[in-house]
């Protein structure tokens, strides 16, 4: 909780949102149509309203950015003027003022505060997020900071959608849920590529699949999709040119381009990770002039004849797609947008990363690719093959979004045929930038303002135990339900185990105790059946591949439970107790412990 | 501040979900509004800038033209006649770097309207400065068969004018000559086409198609100086001396200062009078002709030796000269010359004017070209090889 900007911080959601402490089921939501909609039929078609308003939302914002940058920068690109210096000096003192005192909750990533909704807030963004975003991150990349619309386009959506839920009083279960879907429209609609908003709210915010939310995440994104190029058209991001794939052989020189991209994206998380709490820690007075003195910097890299870097950048990655840019030039933009990037993030000026992380990923792409057909001529990759493999190849290493890295490369190209150098570059990316950097750029800026979210990454390497971990080898006394008392107590007399599994007839399982046997033979049962001493209900089932926590509940109540086989239920695989579950769980739990942080 | 909204939706479910049409088609419209405002806005700075753009690539200040172009598509992103004018200006630019990006939007185009001639006559000339004969082909061929948007003969003409340009620079006459065929079928009736059309056939090195294009012109314009020349000459190099002979010599007397015509005249002249297996004279001129060849082809010989330092009395092993040979020849020949009147020596003219065409064409060789009579032999035994083969 130490960013005093974040939502729910600086205002606690009890005292900003009341209608959040009072959300639950709905009675009179649903009396009037019982039957015919239930709440999740009603979320569902909330969802395509969510759409529709983040699509409308964001369509204003691209239009609010391109307005912004044609007033300040004028129509044609200037390379020498003075305006490359003062538009983003003085933008970035208005933004500064803006967020330090109208919109302070705006600061940051965008994902990061709807995820912290999603967990700590109940689903609560206030809608001054949104209007704050709009404003201020309009004002940042129109001026020529170094930042994207797409971030504060997904922070917009999931405003909206926190807005529209705490008004509608649904339930907390489903408010929660609001702004990840609002979320969803606001990305795809920035992105024009629903399917790869969709993965990425799922992988980064969500951090779950879940059929109940994928639904309601789909509807919003293609809803908001419909309504951008309903406005804007249906043109891609890019004119992508022929992109070709032809030889296996050439997936090495894709590796390669995996490697650099995966170093790339550590240095960049790492510099943006180093400098924002330190620029954070500096005197308050200070934050006034941050984003200027940011702008004035990346009005510097612009004036030395790289203009290229300030904005979004989507005309230059188009560009370099064309083969535009010689590789030293490349490899140039590519440094100078991670430096410009940086210190327009690190100075709090509102904007996200998404289109500079394509961005530096295309460049780079673009320059590996051109070098390595410098030495091996007969790659046959174009140029615009690695800036297109190049952007994924970022968006895998430093926003740590595998899946979606893939997906989005092949949205915005529309061209299958190079999945698989993608998913090769991409893969050796995500592992290189994995292993040089434990924690993902989402989950650090968060652990630097104070909070603890969930992250899909730790849920993916986190290794699940299973039942079969815990289990122990079959029993060598093993009754039958047709066994009379007698003799199964003097099959077990010696035995040094105390209970014992019975197996039912015709099926099922269940335990009996040494001294409960001794005691029916004492008192004279001996001629009875098992069967017939042996209440119902039978012993629980469990198999080798379950979760070891879906044994717990049973653990307590019964001495042992069998583990069968799924193709045969009377084949006993094993059997679980509660000594050999908890004694899994601790074993676990000392490596935990022991392993380095 | 907005801190909360203000309650104003009734909590009931077919209520709420009107209420929220309403207001999605309420921002529908005033997005509409917005949207269609700005765009008229963006349209109109985009023609400013378009225009710019124009003249910038009018001046052939390409990187001017392509930046104010590209700002011109910011303002109005599908605007074809902006692509169009963008990848003209990308491909104008000589440099091989940017045809990629040219090509980008020229597909994009043609994949919106593939009938477009001037976007695939754009494309074509893409394929055209990568050397691409067959993309080249193609698309000159869509935009021959494509829609103007006016004077479709003339642009369909022009295009394949183009394209035959093309394929001669590419040194693919086969696919220039059957271009050449169909060109020459839809030719308006104006000399200047034909003059044109001939000047192309002659690059092919179709004397004959470049004849009868430079004929074209005459029923109309019996004087051109251009088409009696070309004519001429044509016929000149094809080995029609007779025809090339006419319209030489009308070529002259047109205009007179026509050196090339005039020399070339003189060379049919010559080549004309000292043909013996000219049909139409006589057994003495005949004769009469082998003789004066047979003299000229041993002072040719004397001549060229005597410029190579070749003595043509010795002969080593291997020869280090075939002009010695010759000579031999020639001395074997020399006494051939009084049996030329026996009737029964039908071979003989043959025989003696094959040593005289061996000594031309090795002297040729040898010394380099040949002038006047000499000249003239070598141009007979070139026409004698042809009709042989």
């Amino acid at each position: 909780m130490s960013n005093p900007g974040s939502p729910g911080v600086n205002s606690s959601p009890s005292s900003e949102s009341p209608t959040v402490a009072r959300v639950g089921p709905s009675r009179r939501l649903f009396s009037s149509l019982e039957g015919v909609f239930n709440e999740e039929v009603f979320f569902l078609i909330l969802s395509v309203f969510i759409g529709i308003f983040s699509g409308l939302a964001v369509v204003c914002f691209r239009l609010a950015i391109d307005w912004i940058h044609l007033a300040l920068l004028g129509p044609l690109p200037e390379t020498h003027g003075w305006r490359l210096f003062a538009v983003p000096s003085i933008a970035g003192l208005v933004v500064a003022i803006l967020v330090l005192h109208v919109f302070p909750g705006i600061r940051g990533s965008g994902v990061n505060q709807t995820k912290s909704a999603l967990y700590i807030f109940n689903g609560f963004i206030p809608f001054r997020t949104a209007v704050g975003k709009f404003i201020c991150s309009g004002i940042a990349i129109g001026s020529g900071q170094s930042l994207g619309p797409e971030d504060p386009s997904l922070q917009i959506g999931a405003s909206i959608a926190s807005a529209l839920g705490r008004q509608l009083e649904i339930s907390r279960e489903k408010h929660r849920l609001m702004a990840p879907v609002g979320a969803a429209a606001g990305l795809a609609a920035a992105f024009n590529a629903p399917i790869s908003a969709v993965l990425f709210v799922i992988e980064e915010v969500i951090g779950r699949w879940s059929a109940g939310i994928l639904g309601s995440v789909v509807l919003s994104a293609v809803a908001s999709v419909v309504i951008v190029r309903s406005f804007l058209g249906s043109e891609p991001l890019f004119r992508v040119p022929v992109t070709t794939f032809k030889r296996p052989s050439e997936l090495l020189a894709y590796a390669v381009l995996g490697i650099v991209g995966g170093v790339a994206s550590v240095a960049f998380a790492k510099s943006v990770g180093y400098l924002r709490p330190r620029l954070k820690a500096l005197p308050r007075w200070t934050q006034y002039f941050q984003p200027a003195l940011a702008g004035l910097l990346i009005g510097l890299i612009a004036f030395l004849g790289f203009p290229q870097v300030m904005g979004a950048g989507y005309d230059s990655m188009d560009q370099a797609m064309h083969g535009q840019y010689a590789w030293k030039v490349l490899a140039i933009l590519a440094v100078l947008k991670i430096l410009a990037t940086t210190l327009s993030f690190v100075s709090g000026t509102p904007g996200g990363m998404f289109a500079p992380t394509l961005f530096i990923g295309a460049m780079l792409g673009g320059a590996v690719g051109d070098v390595e057909r410098l030495f091996f001529p007969y790659l046959t990759g174009s140029t615009g093959t690695y800036v297109l493999v190049g952007m994924g190849v970022l968006f895998a290493g430093f926003l740590r979004a595998p899946m979606t890295s893939v997906f989005m490369v092949l949205e915005v190209s529309g061209n299958y045929e190079i999945i698989v150098p993608v998913i090769v570059a991409n893969t050796v990316s995500y592992l290189v930038s994995r292993s040089l950097q434990k924690i993902p750029i989402f989950d650090l800026l968060t652990r630097q303002d104070g909070l603890i979210l969930p992250s899909l990454e730790e849920d993916r390497e986190e290794t699940i135990l299973r039942v079969e971990d815990a289990m122990l080898a079959v029993p060598p006394t093993i009754l039958s339900a047709q066994d009379y008392v007698d003799a199964s107590f003097h099959r077990v007399e010696n035995s040094p185990d105390s209970s014992f599994l019975v197996r039912m007839h015709p099926s099922g399982w269940n335990t009996i105790g040494r001294d409960q046997l001794q005691r029916l033979y004492r008192e004279g049962k001996g001629e009875l059946t098992l069967a017939s001493v042996l209440q119902a209900p039978s012993l629980p089932s469990l198999y080798p591949d379950l979760p070891l926590d879906s044994a717990l509940r049973y653990v307590n109540d019964f001495p042992l439970i069998p583990i069968v086989n799924r193709a045969d239920s009377r084949r006993l695989e094993g059997v679980i107790s509660r000594d050999s579950v908890f004694k899994k769980y601790g074993s676990r739990r000392a490596i935990e412990v022991s392993a380095p942080v | 501040m907005l801190r909360r909204f203000p309650k104003l939706v009734p909590r009931s479910a077919p209520v709420i979900l009107v209420v929220l049409t309403l207001a999605a088609a309420t921002g529908f419209a005033a997005v509409s509004h917005l949207v269609s405002r700005y765009t008229l806005n963006q349209q109109a700075r985009g023609r400013k800038l378009y225009q710019v753009g124009l003249g910038d690539a009018k001046a052939a200040r390409y990187d001017d033209a392509i930046a104010a172009f590209r700002a011109a598509l910011t303002c109005d992103p599908t605007n074809p006649q902006y692509q169009l004018s963008l990848a003209r200006a990308l491909r104008d630019s000589n440099d091989p770097g940017r045809l990629d990006e040219a090509e980008s939007y020229l597909l994009a185009l043609w994949q919106r309207a593939p009938q477009d001639a001037a976007v695939n006559l754009a494309l074509a000339r893409v394929a055209a400065h990568r050397g691409s004969i067959e993309d080249a082909t193609r698309y000159y061929h869509n935009a021959m068969y494509g829609v103007w948007s006016s004077d479709s003969d003339g642009n369909r003409n022009r295009a394949r004018i183009e394209l035959i340009q093309f394929l001669l620079r590419k040194n693919a006459r086969a696919q220039a000559d059957s271009e050449l065929i169909a060109l020459s079928a839809a030719l308006p009736a104006d000399p200047a086409s034909h003059l044109q059309a001939a000047q192309f056939f002659e690059q092919a090195q179709d004397f004959g198609g470049a004849l009868a294009q430079y004929e074209e012109v005459l029923p109309a314009d019996s004087s051109n100086s251009a088409a009696l020349a070309g004519a001429g000459e044509t016929a000149y190099h094809s080995g029609n001396y007779v025809v090339a002979e006419r319209y030489l010599r009308r070529a002259v007397k047109a205009n007179p200062d026509d050196a090339n015509s005039r020399q070339l005249l003189a060379s049919t002249d010559l080549v004309l009078g000292a043909n013996p297996f000219h049909s139409h004279i006589s057994d003495a001129e005949r004769n009469r002709r082998i003789t004066a060849a047979f003299s000229q082809a041993e002072e040719r010989l004397t001549q060229c030796a005597a410029q190579s330092h070749v003595d043509l009395k010795l002969t080593t092993t291997p020869p280090a000269s075939a002009l010695p040979a010759l000579q031999g020849r020639w001395l074997l020949a020399k006494p051939d010359l009084g049996l030329l009147r026996s009737p029964a020596e039908t071979d003989l003219p043959d025989a003696i004017m094959d040593v005289v065409f061996q000594i031309e064409q090795q002297t040729a060789a040898t010394c380099g070209p040949p002038q006047g009579l000499d000249l003239a032999l070598l141009l007979i035994s070139e026409k004698r090889e042809a009709a042989s083969q």
